[in-house]
C-alpha cells in the first residue's frame, strides 16, 4: 500500500521529467505522460476503493492511514518530513485529480496538434512546446497529488506553491504574447498575497502548537480554543481564530474568492486544457480542499467561518453578475467557475464542509466538461472565441453540443443531474445555518438564491449563442467546421456521464454516512443532514423550493433573450449602461490593482533602487568610504615634508607622548 | 681570563664572515677589471660559508658565551639562516642592476658583508653593549650603502636624513640603556630581567628608561611616529639598495626587539604592551593610508613596509609565546615578500631607467606574463589573499591577538588590511589590465630568472603548505 | 671645596652649551662646544674617572672638534639664512625642550632623593682607571671591541667610498715596465707590396 501511494504521487513526477528534461519526440512526451498519470488514476481508484469504501487503513499493515516517507530535518522538538496521509478525503481528490488530469492529457493530444502556428519563426520555446505542455500538466498532476496527500502543513505548502508555480508556467504558456506574459505575473502575484497570508497562518500554527503534523494539530486544538492573542495592542483575538482566517486568505487567493479573484479570468489566457484541469477542477479547489481538511481548527472558530461564509456569497453573486456580459466563451466559463466557487466555500462557511467538497467533486467533472467542449468550439472554430461570431452550431458539433447541453444542465442543477444534489445541498445548509443564528448566513442564503438564478442565465446564454440561433460567422470558417477528432470528443463523452450521474449515486455516501467521519469534523450543533430518504425524495423535495423554480425561470428567461426577441439585449444594455460599464469594468477591481498595487510597488522600488541603492549603498557607503579614505590619504602624505629637521621633531614628540602617556609620575 | 675555544666555535660564522669581509677588500683593490666577477663569488661563497658554520651548530637549549655578550639559541639560528638566504638572493637579484649602474663593486660586497656581521651580532646579542654595536655596525654599513650612488642626488639626500635620524635614535637607545644601568647595575639582558623580577626597583624609572629604548628599536622598524625615514630612504636609495635595507635588517631588527622586551624587559611587559598597542595601530592606519596616494612603487612599498611592521607589533604586544613565534613568522614572510617585491622592481629597471613609478608596471602582463604572474602572487600575498603565505602570516597574527583578548585590536588591524589591500591589488589590475606604456623588451639574466621565479612560487607554495615554517617558528619559544 | 669647584665647572658648563646654540658666528659655536668638553672633563676628574677625563679631551677636543672646525671653517657657510626662523621655531623647539627636561628633572629627583646610589663594588684590586679599563676591554670585553673595530673599519672604508674619485692619472713613466718589454710587443712584420717593382 506504501509502495502503491509512493506510485501515484511520484509517476507523474517520472512522466514530467522524461518529457520535459530529455530531448523526445511528441509521441514520446504524450505516451509517457498519459502512462503514467493513467497509471496514477486506476491506483487511486483502486485506494479509493479500499479506503473510502472498504474503510480499510491503508499503511503499517492496516493501522494507521498516516504515513512517513521521509525524514527530512529536525529541528528541535519539530519534525519536518515528507508523508501521506490517506483517508476518504484524500482518497476522493486523488481519484478526481487523476481523472480530471488524465482526461485533459488525452484531450491535450488533439488540442496542441498545430501548436506550432503559435509561434513566432525560430523560437526556441516554439520547437518543443508540445512536449514541454505535456510536462506542465504532469508536474502540476504531481504538485496536486502531493498536496492533497499531505499529512503535514510544510508539505502541504509545497505542493501550495508547485501548483502555483506550475499554474504561472501553463497561463503564459505562449510567452511571446503580452496578455499571456501579463496574465501570468498577474496569476502568479496574487497568489503570492494569499501565500503570504497562508505562510502567516502556518507560522502561527508552528508558533502555538508546536509542531506542523495535521494529527498532533487536531488532537491539540480544542485545548487552545480559548486561547486568545494580541495582534494590535488593546484588541484580543482568539488565536484560533486568527490561524484559520490566515489560512482560508491562503485559500482565497488559491480559489479565486473576492478580492484575491482577478486572477482567474485572466487565466484564460491560457491553453483551454489547463483551464480545465487548474482552473476548473483541481487547483482552484485546493482552497476549499484545504478547509475542509482543517475541519477540526475551523469548527472551534465561529468568527473564521462567517467570514467564509460571507466572501463565498458575496463571491457566488458577484461573479456571477459579471457572467451576463462576457463576449468571450471561456470568460463565462470563467466566471461561472468563480460563482461555484463562491458556492462551494459559502459551503465550508456554514459548517457543511461534506457538502462543499461534494460540490467539489461534481464541479469538478462537468466544469472540466463545459471548458473542453469550450475547447472543442474553438478548434472547430480556428481559435475564435468570441460568441458573437458563433451561432447554429448545433449541426455541425453534435457531439460537443450533447456533451455541452449535459455539462450546462448539470450546472444549473436540473433535477437528477448531479450538480442539483449538491448545490441544492449547498442551499439547504446555509438556510439551515441561518436558523441556526451563524452571522452572515442570511445574507449568504439570499446570495445564493439568487445566483441560482444569475448562473441559469448566463450558462443558457453562453449555449444559445453558441450553438442556437443564428448563424454569425463567415463563410470561411463555416466550409471549415467539423467535428473535432476522437482524441477531442472521447474525453468530453466520458467527463459527461459522470457529470449526470455521479451526483445521484454519491449523494447518500457523501453527505448523509460515516464517509467523511475521520476526515471531516463537524460539531454536533452544526450537523446539518441528518435523515436521508433517498435519492428521489431529495429530488421530489428539491422540486417544492426556490432553486428549481428560480433556474427554470433563468433558463426561459435566457430562451426568451436569445433566442425570440434577440433585439432585447441590446435594449436592456443601452437602458442599464451605467450598471453595464460596471460589469464590464469588473467592478474596478483591476483598474485598482493597476494603479494602486502595481503602479505603487513600481513607485516603491524607484525610489529604492534611486535613492536607497544608488544614493545611499552606493554613493554613500561604496563610494563614500573609498573617498574618505583617499582625501584622508592626501592629507596625511603632507605629513612627509622631506625636511629632516622636521623628521627629527616628529621622533621628539613621539617620545614626549610616549613618556607622558606611560610613566606615571 | 682565557676565552675557551667552545666560546670561538660558536662564533665561527662571525669569524668567517669577517675575515672573508676582510679579504674580499683586499682582493677587489687588486684584481684586474675581468675578474670582476671574483667579488661577487666570494660573497656568495661567504654567506653560504656562514650558513653551513650556522646549520651544523644546531641546538635545542641557549648558551651565553664571550662573558654573556653573544647568545646561541634557536631563535638565533632560525633569524640567521633566513638572513643568510635574503642576503644570497639580495646578491643574486642586485647584479645586473649594479653592474649598468657602475655600483659593482668590491665595497659593495663588503659594505654588504659587514652589513651581514651586524646582523649577526645582533640576532645573538645578549648584552646591551653587542646589540648596540651590531645595531651601529649594521646602520653605518647601510648608511654608506645608501649614499654609494655618488652621482645620484636622491641617494645622497636620502643617505643623509638616514644617518642623521640614524644618530638621533642611536642616541636615545643608548641613553636608555644607560639609565638601564644605572638603575639595575647591569648591562646583561639576563641579569637585568631578574633584577627586575625582584620588584624592588620603582616602576616610573623603569617605564621611564624603556620610553627610550623603545625610540630606538621603532626606528630601527620603522614604526610610527619614528617612521619618517622610510619613505625617503626606500625611494632615494639605488632600488638594490633599498631591496637590501627592506628585507634582511628587518628580521634583525626584530632580533632587537625580542632580544630586549623579552629576553630582558619581560617584566615590563605591562609597560611595553600599550607602547606597541599605539605604535602599532598608527602605523597600520599611516601605512596604508597614505600608500594609496602614492605614485611610486619604491614609496608605496615603504609605507606599506610600515603597516606590516604594524602588524608584527600586533603580535609581539600580546606578550605570549605564541604571540611571539606568529610575529616572528610574519617577519621572515614579509621578508621573503619584500624581498621579490624589489627584485622584481629590479627586474624591470635597466641602464639608465629606473622602474620605480607604478605605472612601469603598466601592462606588464603582455610584455612578460610570467612576471606578472610572480608580481600577482607578490602583491596578492602582501595583501593577505588566500591560500598565499601572507595571509597565514597575518591569520597566526590575529589569532594571537584574539586569543589574548584583544578583539577590537583585531577588528581596527583587518580594517586597515581592507583599506591596504587597494594598492596591491591596484598594481595587479595596472599589470593585466593596462596597456603597457613602455614596450622594451625585458632582459632578465637566467640566474636571475630562475631565482625571482623561486620566489615568487615559493611563497605561493608554502602558503599552501604555511605548517613547515609556522612550526620552525613555533619551535623556536 | 670639591663641591665649589662642581658648581664653577658647571655654571661655565651650562653657559657654554647655551651659546652653542644661540651663538651667531659657527665658529664661535665650535669653541664654545670645546669649552663646553673641558669643562665636563673636568667634572669627570672631580669623579676619579681620570681616564676618561683625558680621553674626553684627546677625543672629542682632539679629534672631533678639530675636524668640525676644519669644516666649519672651510665651507663658507651663509649663516644668516641658516639661522633664518631661529625665532619662528624657537617657542615649540624651547617648549619640548623644557618638557622633557622637567620630565627628567622629576624622575632623577624623586629617586635621588629616595634612595641613595648603589655603590658598586668592586671585585679586582683597586688599580688605577686606566689598567682597569685595559683589562676590562681586552679581556672581558673583548667581543664588543673586536666589533667597534670593525665599526671604525666600516667608517673608513665608507668614508673612502663615498668620496674618492680616481683622478686622471697624470701621465708618468713606469721604468719597471719599459724594462720588461720584449720585442714581441714593439715590432710588427708587415708584408707589402714594394713601389715601383
Amino acid at each position: 500500500m506504501e509502495l502503491i501511494c509512493t506510485l501515484i504521487v511520484f509517476l507523474p513526477l517520472v512522466g514530467s521529467i522524461g518529457a520535459g528534461l530529455f530531448d523526445v519526440t511528441r509521441k514520446t512526451a504524450h505516451r509517457l505522460t498519459i502512462v503514467s498519470v493513467g497509471t496514477s488514476f486506476f491506483l487511486s481508484a483502486y485506494i479509493f476503493k479500499l479506503v473510502a469504501l472498504d474503510g480499510i487503513l491503508p499503511f503499517s499493515n492496516n493501522s494507521s492511514n498516516v504515513l512517513t516517507l521521509y525524514q527530512w530535518m529536525t529541528l528541535g522538538k519539530i519534525n519536518l518530513e515528507i508523508g501521506f496521509l490517506v483517508d476518504a478525503l484524500t482518497a476522493m481528490m486523488m481519484v478526481t485529480v487523476t481523472f480530471v488530469s488524465w482526461m485533459v492529457h488525452i484531450y491535450t493530444i488533439g488540442y496542441m496538434k498545430d501548436d506550432e502556428h503559435n509561434w513566432l519563426n525560430n523560437s526556441l520555446a516554439g520547437k518543443y512546446s508540445y512536449q514541454r505542455f505535456f510536462s506542465y500538466i504532469s508536474l502540476f498532476t504531481f504538485s496536486m497529488l502531493m498536496l492533497v496527500m499531505s499529512n503535514n502543513f510544510l508539505q502541504l505548502f509545497f505542493g501550495w506553491e508547485a501548483v502555483g508555480l506550475v499554474s504561472y508556467l501553463l497561463i503564459g504558456f505562449w510567452l511571446q504574447r503580452d496578455t499571456a506574459v501579463y496574465a501570468n505575473l498577474k496569476a502568479f502575484l496574487v497568489n503570492r498575497v494569499g501565500d503570504f497570508g497562508f505562510l502567516l497562518g502556518i507560522a502561527a500554527v508552528l508558533m502555538y502548537f508546536n509542531t506542523l503534523d495535521y494529527k498532533e494539530v487536531f488532537l491539540l486544538a480544542p485545548s487552545l480554543e480559548n486561547l486568545n492573542i494580541e495582534i494590535f495592542p488593546g484588541s484580543e483575538w482568539s488565536a484560533i481564530t486568527v490561524i484559520c482566517i490566515l489560512l482560508f486568505i491562503g485559500a482565497m487567493g488559491k480559489s479565486a474568492q473576492v478580492p484575491l479573484h482577478v486572477w482567474l479570468p485572466d487565466s484564460m489566457e491560457g491553453p483551454t486544457p489547463i483551464s480545465a484541469l487548474i482552473h476548473a477542477a483541481t487547483m482552484v479547489t485546493a482552497g476549499i480542499f484545504m478547509v475542509a481538511r482543517m475541519s477540526p481548527l475551523y469548527e472551534l472558530s465561529s468568527t473564521a467561518l462567517s467570514f467564509i461564509l460571507i466572501i463565498g456569497a458575496t463571491t457566488a453573486l458577484f461573479m456571477g453578475f459579471l457572467g451576463l456580459v462576457q463576449h468571450d466563451i471561456k470568460r463565462v466559463v470563467a466566471y461561472s467557475t468563480l460563482s461555484q466557487l463562491g458556492y462551494m466555500t459559502v459551503a465550508l462557511g456554514a459548517s457543511a464542509y461534506t457538502a462543499g467538497v461534494f460540490h467539489l467533486m461534481t464541479h469538478a467533472f462537468f466544469k472540466a466538461l463545459l471548458f473542453l467542449g469550450a475547447g472543442s468550439v474553438i478548434i472547430a472554430m480556428h481559435h475564435e472565441q468570441d460568441m458573437r461570431k458563433m451561432g447554429g452550431l448545433r449541426k455541425y458539433l453534435p457531439i460537443t453540443y450533447i456533451t455541452t447541453l449535459l455539462g450546462s444542465l448539470a450546472l444549473i442543477g436540473t433535477p437528477f443531474f448531479s450538480g442539483f444534489f449538491s448545490k441544492d445541498a449547498i442551499i439547504e445548509v446555509v438556510h439551515f445555518a441561518d436558523t441556526q443564528g451563524r452571522f452572515g448566513a442570511g445574507f449568504a442564503y439570499i446570495a445564493l438564491l439568487l445566483g441560482v438564478f444569475i448562473t441559469a442565465l448566463y450558462s443558457f446564454r453562453m449555449f444559445f449563442l453558441t450553438f442556437h440561433g443564428k448563424e454569425r460567422m463567415d463563410e470561411h470558417t463555416k466550409e471549415h467546421l467539423h467535428e473535432p477528432p476522437f482524441v477531442v470528443t472521447v474525453p468530453l463523452v466520458l467527463l459527461a456521464i459522470p457529470s449526470v450521474f455521479i451526483g445521484g449515486l454519491a449523494l447518500e455516501t457523501m453527505l448523509y454516512s460515516d464517509f467523511f467521519k475521520s476526515s471531516i469534523y463537524i460539531m454536533q450543533e452544526h450537523q446539518a443532514f441528518h435523515d436521508y430518504h433517498g435519492v428521489v425524495s431529495f429530488v421530489l423535495h428539491g422540486l417544492t423550493q426556490p432553486p428549481f423554480w428560480l433556474a427554470l425561470a433563468g433558463v426561459l428567461t435566457a430562451y426568451f433573450l436569445y433566442i425570440q426577441w434577440t433585439e432585447l439585449p441590446a435594449l436592456i444594455q443601452a437602458r442599464f449602461s451605467t450598471i453595464h460599464s460596471i460589469l464590464m469594468d469588473k467592478y474596478g477591481f483591476d483598474r485598482f490593482n493597476d494603479w494602486f498595487i502595481a503602479g505603487g510597488a513600481r513607485k516603491i522600488g524607484n525610489v529604492f533602487s534611486a535613492i536607497g541603492d544608488m544614493k545611499i549603498i552606493d554613493g554613500f557607503f561604496v563610494n563614500g568610504t573609498a573617498n574618505v579614505v583617499g582625501v584622508f590619504s592626501q592629507i596625511f602624505r603632507r605629513m612627509q615634508t622631506g625636511l629632516l629637521y622636521q623628521y627629527a621633531f616628529s621622533m621628539i614628540i613621539g617620545l614626549l607622548v610616549l613618556l607622558v602617556w606611560f610613566v606615571h609620575f | 681570563m682565557n676565552i675557551p675555544m667552545s666560546d670561538l666555535y660558536v662564533l665561527l660564522p662571525e669569524i668567517f664572515v669577517l675575515t672573508m669581509a676582510c679579504i674580499i677588500l683586499i682582493v677587489a683593490v687588486y684584481i684586474p677589471k675581468q675578474l670582476m666577477e671574483l667579488n661577487y663569488h666570494l660573497a656568495q661563497v661567504t654567506v653560504i660559508g656562514a650558513a653551513i658554520l650556522t646549520l651544523t651548530n644546531l641546538t635545542e637549549s641557549s648558551s651565553i658565551v664571550m662573558n654573556n655578550m653573544f647568545i646561541h639559541d634557536p631563535m638565533s639560528i632560525l633569524l640567521k639562516a633566513f638572513i643568510y638566504l635574503i642576503t644570497f638572493t639580495v646578491f643574486l637579484y642586485s647584479r645586473q642592476y649594479l653592474r649598468a649602474r657602475d655600483l659593482y663593486k668590491g665595497e659593495y660586497f663588503v659594505l654588504s658583508l659587514t652589513a651581514l656581521l651586524g646582523m649577526q651580532i645582533m640576532v645573538s646579542a645578549a648584552h646591551f653593549l653587542s646589540l648596540y654595536l651590531g645595531l651601529e655596525l649594521l646602520s653605518l654599513s647601510l648608511y654608506a650603502m645608501v649614499a654609494m650612488w655618488r652621482d645620484s642626488k636622491q641617494a645622497s639626500e636620502a643617505a643623509m636624513k638616514y644617518f642623521v635620524l640614524g644618530a638621533l635614535a642611536s642616541g636615545m637607545l643608548l641613553y636608555g640603556m644607560s639609565m638601564f644601568y644605572g638603575i639595575t647595575g647591569t648591562l646583561e639582558l639576563q641579569k637585568i630581567s631578574e633584577v627586575i623580577a625582584t620588584g624592588k626597583i620603582e616602576n616610573t624609572l623603569l617605564a621611564f628608561s624603556l620610553v627610550f629604548i623603545m625610540v630606538g628599536v621603532a626606528f630601527k622598524l620603522g614604526a610610527v611616529p619614528f617612521h619618517m625615514w622610510v619613505p625617503d630612504v626606500y625611494q632615494g636609495a639605488p632600488t638594490a639598495m633599498t631591496l637590501f635595507i627592506s628585507a634582511a635588517p628587518k628580521l634583525a631588527a626584530f632580533a632587537m626587539l625580542m632580544r630586549l622586551l623579552v629576553d630582558g624587559l619581560q617584566g615590563l611587559h605591562t609597560d611595553w604592551q600599550g607602547m606597541l598597542m599605539i605604535m602599532a595601530i598608527l602605523s597600520m592606519g599611516l601605512g596604508n593610508i597614505v600608500a594609496i596616494a602614492q605614485t611610486n612603487i619604491k614609496r608605496m612599498l615603504a609605507y606599506s613596509t610600515i603597516s606590516h611592521i604594524g602588524f608584527l607589533l600586533l603580535g609581539v604586544l600580546t606578550a605570549t609565546k605564541e604571540g611571539y613565534s606568529a610575529s616572528m613568522f610574519y617577519t621572515i614572510v614579509y621578508a621573503l615578500m619584500s624581498m621579490g617585491s624589489f627584485g622584481m622592481i629590479l627586474l624591470l629597471s635597466r641602464a639608465g631607467f629606473e622602474a620605480e613609478n607604478i605605472d612601469d608596471f603598466k601592462g606588464l602582463n603582455e610584455r612578460s606574463p610570467w612576471y606578472a604572474f610572480i608580481m600577482m602572487i607578490l602583491m596578492l600575498s602582501m595583501a593577505g589573499v588566500p591560500p598565499m603565505l601572507g595571509f597565514w602570516a597575518k591569520w597566526s597574527v590575529l589569532n594571537q591577538v584574539v586569543a589574548s583578548g584583544f578583539v577590537w585590536l583585531a577588528v581596527v588591524a583587518v580594517l586597515f588590511s581592507v583599506i591596504g589591500a587597494f594598492f596591491y591589488l591596484r598594481i595587479i589590475r595596472l599589470m593585466y589590465v593596462d596597456k603597457p606604456e613602455d614596450l622594451t623588451k625585458i632582459v632578465v639574466a637566467a640566474d636571475m630568472r630562475i631565482a625571482i621565479s623561486i620566489n615568487g612560487l615559493g611563497i605561493l607554495a608554502l602558503g599552501l603548505f604555511p605548517q613547515i615554517l609556522f612550526q620552525l617558528c613555533m619551535n623556536v619559544f | 671645596m670639591i663641591t665649589l669647584v662642581f658648581y664653577c665647572l658647571s655654571a661655565i658648563l651650562v653657559f657654554a652649551a647655551a651659546r652653542v646654540i644661540t651663538v651667531r658666528n659657527p665658529v664661535q659655536a665650535a669653541l664654545f662646544l670645546v669649552l663646553a668638553f673641558f669643562t665636563s672633563a673636568g667634572i669627570w676628574l672631580l669623579l676619579e674617572a681620570e681616564f676618561l677625563a683625558i680621553a674626553l679631551v684627546l677625543v672629542y677636543v682632539g679629534a672631533v672638534m678639530v675636524l668640525f672646525l676644519f669644516v666649519v671653517m672651510m665651507l663658507d657657510i651663509n649663516t644668516d639664512s641658516v639661522r633664518e626662523g631661529f625665532a619662528r621655531y624657537f617657542p615649540v623647539g624651547g617648549l619640548v625642550g623644557v618638557l622633557i627636561l622637567m620630565e627628567m628633572i622629576l624622575v632623577l629627583s624623586s629617586t635621588f632623593f629616595n634612595k641613595k646610589a648603589e655603590n658598586i663594588s668592586l671585585d679586582v684590586p683597586l688599580v688605577d682607571n686606566t689598567t682597569a679599563l685595559g683589562r676590562v676591554l681586552y679581556v672581558d670585553y673583548l667581543y664588543a671591541f673586536e666589533i667597534a673595530a670593525v665599526i671604525l673599519l666600516v667608517a673608513m672604508v665608507a668614508a673612502i667610498t663615498l668620496t674618492l674619485r680616481n683622478r686622471k692619472e697624470s701621465k708618468r713613466q713606469y721604468p719597471e715596465q719599459q724594462v720588461k718589454v720584449t720585442r714581441a710587443e714593439r715590432i710588427k712584420l708587415v708584408d707589402m707590396t714594394s713601389d715601383g717593382n
